[in-house]
């Protein structure tokens, strides 16, 4: 007998109501929850349960959740060996290089010295700057990297950008794009042998009801 | 550690039932030969240093070319098929996030010297036996091809960076990415048809008639063919309920030339073992011409997935009876304590002379089944204390003995 299948969601952020919404017109209503991170659905083959997005890939990688949800700019970061099984169309985003407005660096050639980069992802960062031939110090934040130029902390930042408007806010600009990111559906290795079949029947119902 | 040990040896049994046996080789080589055809992932994985006449050496990341090189150097003359099997430590070095350990426990099979269904059959079947033999249930194996993809995408003529991104998208099983890929670089529409079935159908017999049904593809067709065979022989061994065609499956692996393989169960999150056939990786250490095909197990995988199926791992090699024997004089107590070991019970002397509730809290920490007080005086009876049950009794030896031999079956 097999067991349930488990759905990672992201507890917060932007990508949340969306999946929450697409889960529900792809059959899988989330039902009250039983304790705070787990729920049942309205379909007894799927389990919910919410965490960090940043964390949904580990989760999918070691098997503790079989499927999930999460931003593919998180993925790479991670370095997360799960499949991505689909693209679900929303949540579109670029990891992008941003400097103040009143920088001289207008691309990344213009980078001479060793300069400062503050960053949610070291791993894509550290990446990029070294497949452009770059030297940058790497410094991690947890959220508001906006912040760090103004403050001095760093010359550089490397976040997710929507819209522009955020860096626009704060005084940034951008200058090169790292990675285009949207929401995947990913799934575990082993999990995707075990479920394929209810696998690939929910993703043909997200494909059809994608926003 | 007894749970790791368990597992090997259990691993050890069945290997050597079918006939396998056991080489151990040094976990430093020549960087050079270690790299041959390994793949840049592994390659960059070596933890590599210099010999003191600047050679450069590293520690192995995995067997199959430790045990190549063993043969191509110091085996050549022995009669083929040469079956080996290796439990040995390997080395690797990883930058991910997560914080792997740098060393770890892999057990495997080489069978060298015959290529052929029969030969690949055989392999598969003990990788299936061996881990079923642990415990473990509904162990499931997934099969390619490693030429497969290249043969079957050929006529697409993608530049190799293309072909790289090509197969990552194959990888990751993304349907739709898939299609739109293929239709930027105008594939056929008949070869799009293809590749979307190869990437659908699980069964070999029916990755070798989606081949069929189409003109062309010869190499591709002998492939397929190839694991069909392979599947027949796997019925035989009564297996055929357990065997899965995957078109993306690789193992990462450039030495690979023939069928690849995967073992994993549906409650762990990770394959837990896997190999396949690699007939150059001879001729490149030594252009001695042998064909060879083999798989390697995870250790610490195959006991975690033993404990996310709640097997009763703690009741398998735990029934043996400790007993920790005191007394003033040591001369009694050593005595005492060889006359257990005799029997087959594991005994040890108290080291500090200790007697009363401080010697039975100590046997109770050091989980001893028993505790015996022996007298000085060799007439007077043992005080035997059961642990487990606080009852204390007077014996003579061979009462004790008894008694424990007794509790043990």
């Amino acid at each position: 007998m097999k067991g349930k299948i488990r759905i990672a969601v992201p507890n917060k952020g932007r990508l949340k109501q969306p999946i929450i919404d697409i889960l529900r017109r792809s059959g899988v209503k989330i039902l009250q929850r039983e304790r705070v991170y787990d729920c049942e659905t309205s379909n007894s083959r799927f389990r919910v349960s919410f965490m960090r997005a940043f964390d949904i890939p580990l989760y999918v990688q070691y098997g503790a959740a079989d499927v999930g949800f999460t931003g593919h700019d998180i993925i790479v970061e991670r370095d997360a060996d799960v499949l991505e099984l689909l693209d679900v169309g929303f949540g579109r985003c670029n990891l992008v290089v941003a400097v103040p407005k009143n920088s001289r660096i207008r691309t990344i050639e213009d980078i001479t010295e060793v300069p400062r980069v503050a960053t949610e992802y070291p791993n894509t960062s550290r990446k990029f700057f070294a497949s452009k031939g770059k030297q940058v110090e790497i410094l991690t934040v947890r959220g508001a990297t906006e912040l760090a130029p103004m403050l001095g902390l760093a010359e550089i930042i490397v976040d997710v950008s929507t819209t522009g408007e955020t860096l626009a806010k704060n005084n940034l600009r951008q200058v090169a794009v790292v990675l285009e990111s949207s929401c995947r559906f990913v799934c575990n290795k082993i999990a995707y042998r075990t479920f394929e079949r209810e696998v690939r029947e929910l993703i043909d119902r997200l494909k059809a009801r994608e926003g | 550690m007894k749970y790791q040990r368990y597992i090997e040896e259990k691993l050890r049994e069945s290997f050597t039932l079918w006939g396998y046996e056991e080489v151990r080789s040094p976990a430093i080589e020549y960087l050079e030969t270690l790299s041959t055809d390994l793949g840049s992932e592994l390659a960059q994985s070596m933890f590599k240093f210099q010999d003191f006449d600047g050679r450069m050496l590293a520690l192995r990341p995995e067997m199959t070319t430790p045990v190549a090189r063993m043969i191509t150097t110091r085996m050549f003359s022995t009669p083929e098929p040469i079956r080996l099997f290796y439990i040995s430590n390997v080395f690797r070095y990883s930058r991910s996030y997560v914080e792997r350990g740098r060393e770890f426990w892999q057990a495997g099979v080489e069978l060298i010297g015959r290529d052929g269904d029969r030969a690949d059959g055989e392999v598969i079947s003990l990788l299936a036996s061996s881990l079923k033999g642990l415990g473990l249930n509904e162990v499931r194996l997934d099969l390619g091809h490693a030429g497969l993809f290249k043969e079957v995408q050929k006529s697409a003529r993608l530049d190799p960076e293309k072909e790289r991104v090509f197969r990552t998208l194959i990888g990751r099983r993304d349907q739709l990415e898939l299609q739109k890929f293929m239709s930027k670089n105008d594939f056929p529409s008949d070869l799009k048809k293809l590749i979307l079935e190869l990437c659908e159908v699980r069964k070999l017999r029916e990755a070798a008639s989606a081949l069929d049904r189409r003109s062309g593809f010869r190499k591709a067709k002998r492939f397929t063919k190839a694991l069909s065979a392979v599947a027949d022989v796997l019925s035989d061994y009564h297996l055929e309920d357990k065997v899965y065609f995957d078109f993306s499956l690789t193992r990462r692996i450039e030495y690979y030339t023939g069928i690849v393989f995967e073992a994993s169960v549906p409650e762990f999150g990770f394959s837990i073992g896997g190999g396949g056939r690699y007939d150059d990786l001879l001729w490149k250490l030594s252009e001695i011409r042998t064909p060879a095909v083999g798989f390697a197990i995870e250790i610490e995988k195959c006991l975690q997935a033993l404990q996310s199926q709640r097997s009763k791992l703690s009741t398998l090699p735990d029934d043996i009876v400790r007993v920790l024997v005191s007394s003033t004089s040591n001369e009694r107590a050593v005595e005492t304590v060889s006359l257990l070991r005799e029997s087959g019970v594991v005994a040890m002397a108290d080291l500090v002379d200790r007697t009363g509730k401080k010697l039975i809290e100590c046997g109770k920490l050091a989980r001893m089944n028993y505790v015996v007080i022996v007298e000085s005086d060799a007439k007077k009876p043992l005080v035997i204390y059961d642990v487990r049950s606080g009852l204390k009794k007077r014996l003579s030896v061979k009462s004790l003995l008894r008694e424990v031999c007794r509790s043990r079956d």
